[in-house]
């Protein structure tokens, strides 16, 4: 383990997506306070540079992208590494969801969430891990799930497949890339407190959010518990460990 | 030998006219190195990410960006960039000889 106060990403750099707000802008803060140099993504540029103004980075770059656009992904990230340096990981936190039914689920519902939770994740980790980009020593690959893409839940249809197949691909990549040490790992969050939920709660009455909180033991999480568990998974004191999912829902799906 | 099927729309929308450096920049991109770090006679064995998976992405690249389409007895043939590059000329996608 890493001593009190060692800045354990000192030297190395990581673009998170995401990271305008919710779990993304907590894991960034929380990696930058711990050393690291960020490329943060996301589609709304004053809040990046909020983002940054809270997490103080040694050294971070904006990059204003839409991940449903990805071809724009990788010569964003050749960009930027010419300016920056190589990288050492990604967090793909960017995501986006939808409550709806079945019936009311139609093919561009799913077009729209597979788009970035899983085409945009996985465009950003093609590019991040290309041999003339990343560390040659290897580096660090976490993709942000959800336990709805382990759990059933009415009206998550779209979102749940789009997590779903974000864990099942980063099994197969952490495989693919163990041998140039490149780990691939999954954290899978239950319900947490963000902008994107709040929204999402919006549409139920005061009891029905009161229940979904009751499905989990320790209560809804806060981007910074989501934050701490990337952290380690993103470090080197995880260097062990690829292929995996953690799940992170305050006991939610241990019942 | 290497026989090559040719998909001629895919070249002509692709990129059609390359020079032999335009090859080795391609080639170059596909296994995620520096152009600077090839010649046609670099062999396989020195391009780290010319691994079995890299003989498939090469193999998907080809199709996709050229339209070349290589049989499995075609690629134990290719040993070096060269041989790629001798592919991409018989195929049309270069203009010039070595």
């Amino acid at each position: 383990m890493s001593g009190e106060g060692e800045k354990v990403f000192h030297g190395k750099t990581i673009v998170v997506s995401g990271a305008s707000s919710g779990i993304g802008r907590a894991v960034a803060v929380h990696l930058a306070r711990q050393g690291a140099g960020l490329v943060l993504i996301g589609r709304d540029r004053e809040r990046l540079e909020e983002t940054a103004r809270q997490g103080n980075a040694p050294a971070c770059r904006i990059l204003e992208l839409d991940l449903s656009r990805q071809t724009d992904i990788m010569p964003a990230i050749k960009d930027t590494v010419r300016a920056v340096g190589r990288l050492y990981g990604l967090c793909h936190a960017a995501g986006t969801v939808e409550t709806l039914p079945l019936s009311a689920t139609s093919p561009e519902k799913f077009q729209a969430m597979i788009q970035v939770n899983y085409l945009g994740g996985m465009e950003l980790a093609r590019a991040v891990t290309r041999r003339d980009i990343l560390n040659e020593d290897g580096g660090s690959i976490l993709f942000i799930s959800a336990i709805y893409g382990l759990i059933g839940k009415p009206g998550q249809i779209a979102y749940s497949g789009s997590k779903g197949a974000v864990t099942a691909a980063a099994r197969a990549m952490a495989i693919e890339l163990a041998r140039r040490n490149i780990r691939v790992n999954v954290l899978s969050p239950g319900i947490v407190r963000t902008e994107m939920t709040v929204k999402a709660f919006s549409g139920l009455t005061a009891q029905q959010v009161q229940a979904l909180q009751d499905t989990h033991p320790l209560g809804f999480g806060s981007p910074e518990d989501v934050a701490c568990a990337a952290a380690f998974l993103l470090s080197p004191e995880s260097k062990w460990i690829t292929g995996t999912n953690l799940v992170v829902d305050g006991g939610c799906s241990a019942q | 030998m290497v026989d090559a099927q040719l998909n001629k729309g895919n070249i002509e929308r692709g990129k059609s006219r390359m020079t032999q450096r335009d090859g080795v920049e391609w080639i170059a991109n596909l296994f995620e190195i520096s152009p600077e770090q090839l010649t046609p006679d670099t062999l396989r064995d020195a391009i780290s990410a010319w691994d079995s998976l890299g003989v498939l992405t090469l193999m998907a690249s080809l199709d996709t960006d050229f339209g070349i389409v290589l049989t499995d007895d075609d690629v134990l043939t290719i040993k070096k960039v060269g041989d790629i590059l001798d592919i991409m000329r018989r195929n049309g996608v270069l203009t010039e000889s070595f």
